[in-house]
């Protein structure tokens, strides 16, 4: 790999870098918070990748260092060479711009909410209140339904299909990045028949109220909700929980 | 410097054409790829492949500018006081430093390479290597976040991974041999002054770690897309296989160290031992992990240095976990 094209390589990755994080498609993939750090790596990788092509353009200043140090992995068909395969996450971004994750992955998570620890407080004020849907699995299966009493809650997240014609709302939470997604699953009752006939992926909000599940508490229950109202909504610019 | 030349005039197309080739096509072939990718499994791995590249993008960074740092910047004679001359004292006193130096496993694996080219003795950068990622404080509390009302994980963490990374090191040093090793020589990518050579190291090392993270990233992707659920539902019911499904899974899933906690934590059904094998053998090795060390370190090491850090790490903290968390 010449000078030249190892600068290409290095502002590629950079300028990828820079393009997911600057606007919000960075959250597809990873959390908010990772933000500033894309920032800094991108540019330092503009940086150096520039900075190496000026190297290079002048006809380098020590060429003969460099490409003795390619002699030497490059047998090895390590070394420099495998740096083309950075072009593939380069390509991925530009070319098939993967989205967030959805209904595939929920509906492989069985496992719904971790056992956890029941001193929740109230809800805040507000009526109906917006809960994460996480929040309001927790709270209904670890804290058995108890803050949730008597309020009127309202829902963010997908249509999940499933097999029997219902469908439940799910949306994904990441520990760290996509890599790790996990899934939260409410069962919505009374839905319309309009609501019923949602596709999967469809982004909704569902309005309603908590009632009690006849099944007992494990890792895997999945809450109900008394759906009075549904509103089909542009998918939000965090897809994650 | 006329061979160099002559490689460069063997080739017919060069990879400066090769790139620019290739760009034309693919802009042309875009919507036929998007069509190839719509489709769910597809889809989710790419999104799974461009997540693990960016979440550990900035890591590798941080590690190359570091490395590239002690390369450029510390004096050699510095490693030489640093550590106790007596290899078996340099590699407990090189586990602990990982304590102190924040980095993930992605930045570790070049920082190593560049203590060995300084004249550290290897068997101590590697202690370094492996206590680096699991042991620093980043970590250490996000173990402690993700484990309310059980601190004892923390320390176990603490003891099992340093415990690992020292065993593993004293194995080097008494079985382990020269030949096996390929020691990243950084004399060839000396520049004219300390700043240029920084900037020239860390390009080279960016460009080097960073194709293989995108191996291992590749696979952890597969892997995410073809593991059935099912599968580790039936084996978290077995306390041995738990342990060792929790150990394989650590290496399969490729997760960054700094976030591992919470995946354990999620893993409610296993035990907490099998819990803490996984954050034990996560930081240590794993899919793209394997794949960065043998690219620096050559494949003979790689082969070796793999299956010795699973097998100590998982045996030491089922030990760990016995003592502390039953």
């Amino acid at each position: 790999m010449t000078r030249e094209v190892q600068a290409i390589v290095l502002l590629l990755v950079g300028i990828a870098t820079l393009r997911i994080s600057w606007g919000t498609t960075y959250l597809n993939y990873v959390k908010e918070s990772m933000r500033p750090w894309l920032l800094v790596s991108g540019a330092v990788l503009v940086v150096l990748g520039g900075l190496l092509l000026v190297d290079a353009l002048r006809g380098g200043r020590e060429p003969a260092n460099n490409d003795s140090d390619e002699d030497e992995e490059g047998h090895d068909h390590g070394g420099p060479r495998a740096a083309w395969l950075l072009l593939l996450p380069v390509l991925a971004i530009f070319l098939i711009a993967p989205p967030a994750l959805g209904a595939y992955s929920a509906a492989r998570d069985s496992t719904n909410s971790v056992k956890s620890d029941p001193s929740l407080g109230p809800l805040p004020p507000g009526d109906p209140v917006p809960v994460y849907l996480s929040d309001y699995v927790t709270r209904a299966v670890w804290d058995e339904g108890r803050s949730l009493v008597g309020r009127n809650v309202s829902l963010m997240g997908f249509v999940l299909s499933q097999p029997d014609g219902s469908w439940l709302l799910a949306r994904l939470q990441l520990a760290c990045c996509a890599a790790d997604a996990f899934a939260s699953k409410v069962r919505p009752v009374n839905l319309t028949a309009q609501a019923l006939s949602l596709p999967e992926g469809t982004w909704v909000t569902l309005t309603g109220r908590w009632i009690p599940s006849p099944d007992e508490s494990t890792e895997m229950s999945i809450p109900l909700i008394d759906v009075s109202s549904t509103r089909v909504i542009e998918p939000p610019v965090n897809p994650y929980d | 410097m006329s061979q160099s030349t002559k490689t460069r005039r063997r080739f017919h197309l060069g990879p400066l054409e090769f790139l620019a080739i290739g760009a034309v096509v693919l802009v042309v072939l875009q919507p036929r790829l998007v069509v190839l990718f719509d489709q769910p499994a597809l889809q989710t791995a790419s999104t799974v492949f461009v997540a693990i590249i960016v979440q550990a993008l900035p890591f590798l960074v941080l590690g190359v500018l570091m490395s590239a740092a002690i390369a450029a910047f510390v004096p050699r004679a510095f490693w030489q006081r640093a550590l106790p001359s007596n290899p078996i004292l340099a590699v407990p006193v090189a586990g602990a430093a990982g304590i102190v130096l924040p980095g993930c496993e992605c930045a570790s694996v070049p920082v190593a390479g560049s203590l060995m080219a300084r004249g550290v003795t290897p068997a101590a950068a590697l202690a370094f290597l492996l206590s680096a990622p699991a042991i620093n404080p980043i970590v250490l509390v996000s173990t402690f976040v993700a484990f309310p009302g059980e601190p004892e994980m923390v320390v176990a963490r603490l003891i099992a991974s340093f415990g690992t990374a020292v065993i593993v090191g004293w194995l080097w040093l008494r079985f382990g041999r020269p030949g096996w090793l390929r020691i990243p020589q950084r004399m060839h990518v000396e520049g004219s002054t300390p700043w240029h050579t920084f900037r020239l190291t860390a390009s080279h090392d960016f460009l080097h770690a960073g194709g293989f993270l995108v191996i291992g990233g590749l696979a952890a992707a597969a892997m995410n897309v073809a593991m059935p659920t099912e599968w580790m539902e039936a084996l978290a019911s077995n306390p041995l296989l738990a342990i060792l499904a929790m150990a394989v899974l650590a290496v399969l899933l490729s997760i960054c160290s700094e976030a591992d906690a919470f995946v354990a934590a999620s893993f409610t059904s296993f035990s907490l031992t099998a819990r803490l094998t996984f954050l034990v053998v996560g930081p240590m090795i794993d899919l793209k992990l394997m794949s960065m060390q043998a690219g620096i370190f050559g494949r003979a090491f790689a082969v070796r240095f793999a299956p010795a850090t699973f097998v100590t790490a998982i045996l030491v903290s089922s030990i760990v976990g016995w003592w502390l968390l039953s």
